[in-house]
């Protein structure tokens, strides 16, 4: 009887249910057009497109794209390539230079689109040259400049800092001349070199000194040019060798000087002597 | 450092003035007010250590309003816990929001962080306002710390937030169009630059180093050049520093940077008092377990461990430690208020929620790594001699002494973040070195974050926006 009762109950839900659904069926089969627009509002937050682009660290043909929308869900993007992407924020790599159009289309969720473009240019970057210039008169031979002029001593004039250096023709070191810098100590040698700033560099020279008397034959890198002064010479050496070598007066003597060309796209050569007669010849500037 | 106290007693005034023929505008004899207190030198100086005191912050532990500015004591929170090296200890709450990457613009410690130092900036223009007052002998110097100051406030604030409201002098409470239209941030940095410059000539070195130098204008404005990319100029100042005539150099032992304070590697910090209810900072304790306001905060990343690990040399044991009260948790060694007998640290007050640690702002070994980074000037490697010898007496005083024949710019990031860990570099070293995109994702991605790119730049905080009656714009991304 318990069961019975229970199915009885059951079918009268059924049929509750079943009326239920007649009805609301009935009421809304006149009206299906108007209420789903029965209050709803317009969309007054509506996508705005934005985005960046910055070239990815260490590799110029990618771009990483900074997705700067407002308002928005889902994201299209074009590259100017004929790549495309539907990322957030994605990456692209291009394989050739150009300027490119990226497009993104971003849209919110009632399906309202916004589009933003910005061209990309792809550049590949400039390898920078590490300078290495000639040094003028480097053996201090004669007719070295342009033309065949030069008496091996012009491109070392400095007659702020010193008298310009005499020429000697042996011993040298190679070639037929060579510098040559008197016991007196009051003639130098002086060059301007432009260079790469921050860049290694090795300066090497030949020198030899008399073997009597006491004295030194010095050679400096300054940093910077258009030196006037002896002290704001020595003030801005970068790099010094003070030769002492009076084993022989023939035999000349080898010096590398590394020096580092620091915050400066000038450096000045900058030589002299003191006590004892000495002499300098094939002057080079090299890598390391 | 004293705060000022800036009292108006304007109801006896106001009674003794009411005979007089000026009754309807009485003026204000027996009080202290703005427009009359700066009339001497030493008057401008309380001026000038006011604005010290905005940088300094109130400690949140000893003076518990929040509407109080924290200054810098809040710093960490938008810089470090925004990088790779730091996090919540319980990974919850408002602070949480720094190291998920999902910062709302309604945070509060963001808005801390602007508030205070948009009032540092203002303490700034007030002086720079009186300087008639000063007498003709110090009128340049004390317009050269007050601009110390501002471009310092101000760096800060552009690379946090991006373009922003640029006030270079006192403004009314209805100049609401300058106080709140965002400018170009390029317009920013020429106030700072020209800020800079001016304290550069006009500062001197031999001060305390909580008080601003030459040195210290010097370097910050470096680091200005180096985020421009004005490398040349960043180097020139930097090797000005470096002068062996300046007197700087590396500490011999890593710890006597952060525990013996006036060393002469730290070129400029914000200086506290302990013990001192005004003058005492609580961000130390809030980097330990539950000993300030929060459970924990700034605790080490699982990331910044293994790296410094790999990395830190000697260093490694001066900069993190594990939790005594809770295994697998690490802390900053870095700043610890109450010592650690085990490392041989002494504690810096008797109450740890009233910290002496004064905040290193710029210290010798930023310099040098900063060198490193001017003369790489935007490469991916350098070989200079001059570079490889800066970089080489940082490690050699972390005990790496490895010779270093060429440095890529991934081992200077390296560098940087190994020797200057948890002193709220590495968010800016990131973005001024281009990484911040790879280390930032590849750091999200691994750990289960939010980020993307927009939250490069923090949101404008949303009580400003609200204030601003619309002028003030958010920022993508929030």
């Amino acid at each position: 009887m318990k069961q019975i009762a229970n199915t009885i109950k059951s079918n009268i839900f059924n049929l509750k249910m079943l009326s239920l659904v007649a009805l609301a069926g009935f009421m809304f089969s006149c009206e299906d057009n108007v209420l789903p627009e029965t209050n709803s509002i317009e969309d007054l937050t509506p996508p705005t497109a934005m985005f960046s682009a910055t070239e990815s660290n260490g590799d110029w043909q990618t771009y990483d794209f900074s997705n700067q929308s407002i308002s928005s869900t889902t994201y299209a993007w074009t590259f100017g390539d004929g790549n495309a992407s539907t990322s957030k924020e994605p990456s692209n790599t291009y394989a050739a230079e150009g300027i490119y159009t990226v497009s993104l289309t971003s849209s919110d969720a009632n399906g309202l689109t916004s589009t933003f473009s910005s061209e990309v240019e792809v550049v590949m970057p400039i390898v920078p040259v590490i300078l290495l210039p000639a040094i003028l008169e480097a053996s201090f031979e004669d007719g070295m400049l342009d033309g065949g002029s030069g008496d091996g001593r012009d491109s070392w004039r400095n007659s702020d800092l010193g008298g310009v250096i005499q020429i000697t023709s042996s011993p040298t070191n190679s070639g037929s001349q060579a510098a040559k810098f008197p016991s007196a100590g009051d003639r130098v040698a002086y060059q301007e070199l432009e260079v790469s700033p921050n860049q290694n560099y090795i300066l090497e020279y030949w020198y030899t000194m008399k073997t009597s008397g006491t004295g030194h034959m010095t050679v400096s890198v300054l940093a910077g040019d258009g030196f006037t002064d002896p002290s704001a010479a020595v003030a801005a050496t970068l790099a010094t060798f003070e030769g002492t070598d009076q084993t022989s007066s023939n035999d000349y003597v080898k010096v590398e000087l590394p020096f580092n060309s620091g915050n400066n796209t000038k450096v000045s050569i900058y030589m002299f002597n003191s006590g004892v007669e000495s002499r300098v010849d094939d002057v080079s500037l090299r890598l390391p | 450092m004293k705060q000022i106290n800036l009292l108006l007693i304007a109801v006896f005034a106001l009674s003794f003035a009411s005979c007089e023929d000026t009754f309807l505008a009485p003026e204000l004899e027996t009080g202290i007010n703005a427009e009359n207190y700066y009339t001497t030198d030493s008057e401008i100086q309380a001026g000038l250590l006011n604005i010290y005191d905005g940088i300094q912050g109130v400690n949140a532990l000893k003076i518990t309003n929040n509407n109080l500015n924290h200054g810098v004591q809040v710093e960490f929170y938008l810089t470090e816990m925004r990088s790779d090296n730091t996090e919540t200890k319980s990974n919850e709450g408002e602070a949480a929001q720094f190291e998920s990457f999902t910062i709302e613009s309604t945070n509060g410690i963001v808005a801390d962080y602007y508030r205070s130092y948009y009032n540092v900036i203002f303490r700034a223009n007030l002086v720079l306002d009186k300087l008639d007052a000063a007498s003709p002998e110090n009128k340049a110097a004390f317009a050269a710390e007050a601009k110390f100051l501002r471009g310092y406030a101000y760096f800060n604030l552009v690379r946090l937030f991006g373009d922003i409201p640029l006030v270079d002098q006192l403004i009314s409470p209805l100049d609401t169009e300058t106080a709140f239209t965002r400018v170009s941030s390029s317009l920013v940095y020429d106030l700072i630059v020209s800020d800079l410059q001016d304290a550069v000539a006009n500062l001197s070195d031999g001060g305390a180093n909580d008080q601003a130098s030459k040195a210290a204008a010097e370097g910050i404005l470096a680091k200005v050049y180096l985020t421009l990319g004005r490398y040349s100029e960043a180097q020139t100042l930097l090797e000005g520093i470096m002068s062996p005539s300046r007197g700087f150099a590396l500490e011999n032992d890593f710890k006597d940077v952060f525990y013996n304070e006036g060393n002469n590697e730290v070129i400029f910090a914000i200086g506290y008092v302990p013990s001192s209810n005004d003058d005492s900072q609580n961000f130390s304790a809030e980097w330990l377990n539950a000993v300030g306001r929060t459970s924990g905060v700034n605790y080490v990343s699982m990331d910044a461990k293994a790296f410094l690990d790999a990395n830190g040399g000697n260093r490694t044991a001066l900069s993190y430690r594990e939790d005594v009260a809770q295994a697998g948790k690490y802390q900053v060694v870095k700043y610890l208020p109450n010592g650690d007998a085990a490392l041989g640290i002494p504690a810096t007050s008797s109450d740890p929620t009233s910290a002496g640690n004064d905040w290193v702002v710029l210290r010798y070994s930023d310099v040098l790594l900063m060198h490193v980074e001017a003369i790489m000037a935007g490469g991916a490697s350098t070989t200079s001699s001059n570079a490889i010898a800066s970089l080489q007496t940082v490690r050699n005083r972390a005990g790496l002494t490895d010779v270093v024949t060429s440095i890529s710019k991934q081992e200077l990031a390296d560098e940087r973040r190994a020797e200057l860990a948890f002193e709220n570099h590495r968010f800016f070293d990131l973005v001024r070195l281009g990484l911040a995109q790879d280390v930032l994702s590849a750091f999200s991605t691994a750990n289960g974050l939010g980020y993307s790119t927009t939250d490069l730049l923090l949101p404008i905080p949303q009580v400003e926006i609200g204030l601003s009656n619309g002028l003030l714009t958010q920022n993508p991304g929030y």
